[in-house]
């Protein structure tokens, strides 16, 4: 039962209410300039803290039900929406929080911090929905402010491109997404997701086409987000193009928002459906990660490498989806390593923001020389560079040692798993290309001025903070990890005569069986093509 | 027995004990910039928390506990991190934490006005904190950390002083020994340590993961207490072979033959890092480390592991032997002293393997470990003495010292102590007990092999007695030498180590000598604990007829006369040989040149047996010619066409990807379509 005190709700109404209340407030004093900024930085940074520890202690309590739940509510209170509220709050912490230098000479500030929280509500409620209708709005409350945000150099010709970029695609998967959900409520008669899929179980088989159309389409929709190959094309000038902090909040904070409602009804929610998908995400996976990679080869402007690294990521994350079925360690290896990605990627975004605030350039030629002119800056970026391409013992290492595993592991039952594997590991390879270049201009060429430049203090923090996440949870990843596995249900095999989503026992449990839930006391069985729902 | 599943009570310390210095590692950095009192000072308190954690955990050692403490760690993987504290790695704990600590202190003196010692002070608790790792944790895996993170530490400490001056050379410069340089500079040094230390790290990888592969777990306690594994193995030939690997990492951490020669090269850093890694870290890790393994295949049931044993005594007996003999040419006071430990490793080494095939296997597992106590400590004192001697003299040959008595008596009277430890001087000295308890333990395990090594050890213990000697006759007795004489006149006197460096050696000098007093008592002690310890976690001890180990013929503890004898008539051998020729300067040490065979051994002892000269050749020359070939005939023209084909596919595919991103929104949104129609295809298709 949801209640008052229910995460979400207490996301809702703090973030609401600072975030409504800054433009407030600014509009009503009138003094201007820096010192705003720096209040409304502090404000919007305690709030989103205030939040997380929220989260973190609702958690802790044990009073946050295991696993995915699919309430009868619109709304939920589960580990798997709590597991994407503490990455998509990291995230905005440290994009509020470095923005303290990086909007420094902006002036609207109050609506810039405003919109950021507003978006954050969007992004965590999109974990928790349990509803298409709720799914939607949050969707549309997590992408709008991002359009304004994009645009937020209103004089600068690129981020007035990349906004409108990104606004043109985002308004184009909106609609398909709304079709598919329309699709869905056509052929269920419910907008309510675990209602939708029980329906959907024991679907008409002549009905099929328009159910296949309709995964097809809310994997456009959301894939748009996640950036997956063929619905990238508008990432890259956008990530490059729009503010860089923004860039950040894009690619580790709105992406990992379409992972969860990805998972949610992808991944759980159609796996009910007799469909196979595991092979067509499979595809998606490979050519995501190779054109992510290759095109991030040879690009001159760092933020644009980084935008295309962040679609090769989507593809290792996308190796957990598709094997999901088959291996029980997919899921949470996905969960993972998002949200490792989520602060490496940050990070990065975060470093580069730091040099273009130094040296006003985004260009590779610029940071020649880099690692002696802005010695913590280039060490953070080089920490967050290595750890996105996976070099032990950072915290990237683990997430996709986590995930090739699975698809190794998967291989026993589907012949592909294994090339999945090796496709990500030849891809990893791949990707050490442009890191290691990036490094390598860094501190092993000089450029005509070394004089050391001043190193931005907020991103200095905030990069700290980051090395310590990365290292640290590099050296001993075991809260991640254990997190990321009670946040998702355990899958148990998939032959021919059967699913079973299993409840799963955890350790740190009690042995309470609540993994796996569709409602509050069923347990999803499916045997054979024509399925059928147990109650235990 | 405690056993603790989270860090509670005790265990606390245990984590404290190795986490703290790495803590410190990681804020010596941020506190350089504030000045270098607070960043030496800093140093010397993480070194002193990290001991007075261990300390706190000595209960347990007189307790006879065991507590442990895990936490989940890989959990992808389902290993787990933990803190084995038993009373072995207790004392051993505590060992390492107080020397180091002494060693830290005197540091602040010995390296004063160095201009980078933040690098140094860095690498020095980096360096404490991985051996505490080793000595702590309870698992093989986090065992290999601490490993590698000694390692990484001793590379960068020996090669400290980078800048390759030619005083901080080791060996004499223009000497070749079967056309090799047998010379060398700090940077080379280091190098030459990591690398034999890592291939001798690769054997124990290799053998962890065949454990690892058939056990499935890298704890000890769990190698203990589901022992199936070892039964395969065994099935499959492949017990012994795994245990030898890893061993061959002990061989290499410890500069056991045939991994021995970094050791001696490894004098070019500070001297203080010599006594670091000679007493209480690196080489103390080897020991650590079979003293560890040991009870472990000991107590495999019905299974032979005696070959292991016998390749471990063996190993320490030829080591022992090679690298005393060597001792007895070497100028370079340092030298003789890296020369010294290695063979005294090797008597542990000894005393260790040698408990795996005799009657009784606390007998030989206490004599090892009270040789490892006992040594680090006359060995720690013995090279802080003689930095303190360089220190003052500027240089590293004993022949540019003599008669430094008087000008340097605190430092005279001090490593004479810690000398006569090392020598064995009978009855008083920590040192004489615990060779005795190494003698007796291979008299008494009624082996063939351990008869034999016990000629070659009292044939050690006479030569050890002999170079010690030579070594304080050297450079305390005498006259000045001609390098001392020019230093005094051009006004520079020769002066007394400051408090902070002598203090920390004669606290250890006093401490062998304590020891030394209540010898057999302590050495009592310490067999009772021991016993009981592997009793308790490994059944070792309990009537087993069955399979021959451990049977019921325990050892009542009397004192073997046999050793003793033995033990007083090397020390008076080789100590009367000593005094004669370099204390009482009765005759002439030159006689040696005039014979042809004497200076034929001579110079065969002096290049070291050729040994570094092979290695050399096997690894550098050799290789080096092999490569040039393949580069000619193969590199330059195989791999040059192949990697630009690789190159220009990658650029090729690439620049496909980039034509795509045109920047039109018409084209993307174009793409975007064809997507969804792709989308349904796969579904439909699969």
């Amino acid at each position: 039962m949801l209640d008052w005190t229910s995460t979400p709700f207490i996301v809702i109404v703090v973030l609401g209410v600072v975030g409504l209340a800054i433009p407030v407030y600014d509009a009503l004093r009138k003094e201007r300039g820096e010192k705003k900024n720096k209040l409304y930085s502090i404000i919007s940074v305690a709030a989103l803290i205030v939040t997380i520890f929220i989260v973190i202690a609702r958690v802790l309590s044990g009073d946050v039900i295991a696993g995915m739940d699919f309430s009868k509510d619109s709304i939920t209170d589960d580990m798997f929406g709590s597991f994407f509220a503490i990455a998509l709050l990291i995230v905005s912490i440290m994009v509020t929080a470095s923005s303290w230098n990086y909007l420094r000479g902006i002036t609207a500030s109050a609506s810039y911090y405003s919109l950021i929280l507003l978006s954050t509500i969007g992004m965590v409620l999109i974990a928790y929905s349990t509803d298409f209708v709720t799914l939607f709005i949050a969707w549309e409350l997590m992408s709008i402010p991002t359009y304004a945000l994009a645009a937020y150099a209103k004089r600068d010709p690129i981020s007035n491109e990349a906004a409108l970029k990104y606004f043109m695609f985002g308004a184009l998967s909106s609609s398909i997404i709304v079709l598919a959900i329309g699709l869905t409520y056509g052929l269920t008669g419910t907008t309510n997701i675990g209602e939708s899929i029980k329906e959907l179980s024991s679907l008409d088989s002549g009905q099929f086409p328009v159910l296949i159309l309709t995964v097809a389409l809310f994997v456009a929709g959301f894939g748009f987000k996640m950036g997956i190959v063929p619905f990238h094309m508008w990432l890259p000038d956008t990530y490059e193009g729009a503010p860089t902090t923004i860039g950040a909040l894009l690619a580790a904070g709105t992406k990992k928002a379409g992972f969860a409602a990805a998972i949610r009804i992808i991944i759980i929610g159609m796996f009910a459906l007799q469909l196979d998908w595991s092979i067509a995400l499979s595809i998606l996976a490979i050519i995501t990660m190779t054109v992510g990679n290759l095109g991030a080869i040879m690009q001159k402007s760092v933020p644009r490498i980084l935008a295309y690294s962040s679609i090769a990521q989507a593809g290792y994350i996308l190796i957990g989806l598709a094997i999901a079925p088959y291996s029980d360690i997919g899921l949470s290896g996905s969960l993972f390593h998002i949200m490792n990605h989520a602060v490496m990627k940050s990070a990065a975004f975060i470093a580069v923001a730091g040099i273009a605030i130094a040296l006003a350039s985004y260009s590779l030629e610029k940071y020649r020389g880099l690692g002696r002119r802005m010695p913590f800056t280039a060490i953070a970026l080089t920490i967050s560079l290595l750890a996105l391409a996976g070099v032990p013992p950072l915290n990237g290492f683990w997430s996709k040692l986590v995930i090739f595993e699975s698809a190794i592991d998967s291989g026993t039952q589907v012949p592909w798993g294994s090339h999945l594997a090796i496709a990500g590991v030849l891809n990893s390879a791949l990707s050490l290309a442009y890191y290691a270049w990036i490094i390598r201009k860094i501190y092993m060429e000089e450029s005509e001025d070394m004089r050391p430049v001043k190193e931005p203090k907020a991103i200095k923090a905030v990069l700290a903070f980051t090395i310590i996440f990365i290292v640290g949870f590099g050296i001993w990843h075991a809260p991640i990890y254990d997190f990321a596995k009670s946040s998702v249900p355990l899958f148990i095999g998939k032959s021919d005569t059967s699913i079973v989503i299993t409840p799963t026992t955890q350790e740190n449990n009690d042995g309470k069986p609540s993994l796996g839930k569709i409602s509050t006391d069923t347990t999803l069985h499916f045997q054979s093509t024509k399925t059928v729902l147990t109650t235990t | 027995m405690i056993s603790a599943t989270g860090i509670e009570g005790i265990a606390i310390w245990g984590w404290l004990v190795w986490i703290l210095p790495f803590v410190g590692a990681a804020i010596i950095p941020l506190v350089s910039k504030k000045g270098n009192r607070i960043r030496d000072y800093t140093a010397v308190a993480f070194a002193l928390m990290s001991a007075l954690s261990a300390a706190s955990l000595l209960s347990i050692t007189f307790a006879g506990d065991e507590v442990h403490s895990q936490i989940s760690w890989i959990s992808s993987l389902g290993i787990k991190a933990g803190v084995l504290l038993d009373p072995m790695s207790v004392i051993m704990t505590n060992l390492v934490a107080w020397i180091s600590f002494l060693i830290i202190v005197y540091s602040v003196g010995y390296l004063h006005g160095d201009r980078d010692l933040a690098r140094y002070w860095f690498f020095m608790l980096f360096f404490i904190g991985s051996m505490q790792l080793i000595v702590l944790s309870d698992n093989l895996l986090m065992v290999f950390f601490g490993w590698e993170g000694v390692g990484l530490a001793s590379y960068a400490l020996i090669g400290y002083w980078y800048r390759d001056r030619k005083q901080d050379y080791v060996g004499k410069e223009g000497h070749y020994a079967g056309k090799i340089a047998m010379w060398a500079s700090p940077t080379h040094a280091g190098i030459k340590a990591f690398l034999q230390t890592r291939a001798a790290d690769t054997m124990m990888l290799a053998g962890m993961f065949l454990i690892f592969m058939h056990s499935g777990t890298f704890g000890f306690k769990e190698l203990v207490d589901n022992q199936a594994w070892a039964e395969t193995m065994a099935q499959n030939n492949l017990l012994i072979p795994a245990a030898i690997l890893l061993f061959g990492g002990a061989i290499g951490k410890s500069a056991q033959f045939p991994f021995n020669e970094w050791l001696l090269e490894a004098m070019t850093g500070p001297t203080s890092v010599s006594a670091l890694i000679h007493a209480a870290t690196m080489v103390k890790a080897g020991v650590f480390l079979v003293a560890r393994i040991a009870p472990l295949f000991f107590a495999l049931d019905a299974l032979d592991t005696e070959a292991f044993f016998i390749v471990v005594a063996w190993v320490g007996g030829i080591t022992a032997f090679l690298l005393a003999s060597q001792a007895l040419v070497n100028p370079e006071i340092k030298k003789v002293l890296a020369y010294s430990t290695g063979s005294q490793i090797g008597y542990m080494m000894m005393a260790l393997g040698i408990a795996g095939v005799s009657t009784n296997f606390a007998d030989g597992y206490t004599a090892g470990f009270f040789h490892m106590m006992s040594h680090a400590m006359f060995k720690a004192s013995l090279f802080m003495g003689a930095g303190a001697v360089l220190h003052a003299i500027g240089s590293r040959f004993m022949t540019d010292m003599g008669g430094l008595r008087k000008d340097m008596r605190k430092t005279f009277i001090f490593m004479s102590i810690s000398a006569l430890s090392l020598a064995g001087a009978p009855l008083v000295t920590s040192g004489f007990w615990s060779k005795d308890a190494v003698f007796a333990s291979l008299l008494e395990s009624n082996n063939p092999t351990g008869i034999a090594l016990f000629g070659l050890a009292f044939a050690v213990a006479i030569m050890t007695a002999f170079y010690t000697f030579r070594m304080i006759g050297m450079v305390f007795f005498g006259n000045k030498s001609k390098h001392i004489q020019e230093l005094e006149e051009k006004d520079h006197h020769i002066h007394e180590a400051p408090n902070i460096m002598w203090i920390p050696f004669a606290i250890l000098a006093v401490a062998t000598i304590a020891i030394g007093v209540v010898g057999f008592l302590f050495e009592e002690q310490i067999h009772t604990v021991l016993s009981n310890y592997l009793l308790k976690s490994f059944g070792i001890g309990q009537d087993n007829e069955a399979t021959g180990h451990g049977s019921t013929d325990v050892n009542d503890g009397g004192l073997n006369p046999i050793a003793v004898a033995a033990s007083v008539i090397a020390f008076g051998v080789g100590g009367g040989l000593g005094y004669l020729f370099y204390i009482a300067r009765k005759f002439d040490p030159n006689i040696i040149s005039k014979s042809l065979t004497l200076s034929k051994i001579w110079s065969f002892l002096y290049n070291r047996w050729y040994l570094n000269s092979l290695l050399y050749w096997g690894s550098v020359e050799i290789p080096l010619r092999v490569y040039r070939i393949i580069w000619t005939y193969f590199e330059s023209i195989v791999m040059e066409g192949i990697s630009p084909l690789l190159q220009h596919t990658v650029s090729g595919l690439s620049r496909v990807v980039k034509s795509a991103q045109t920047g039109l929104t018409q084209i993307y949104l174009f793409v975007f379509a064809v997507g969804i129609m792709i989308m349904l295809l796969l579904m439909y298709l699969f």
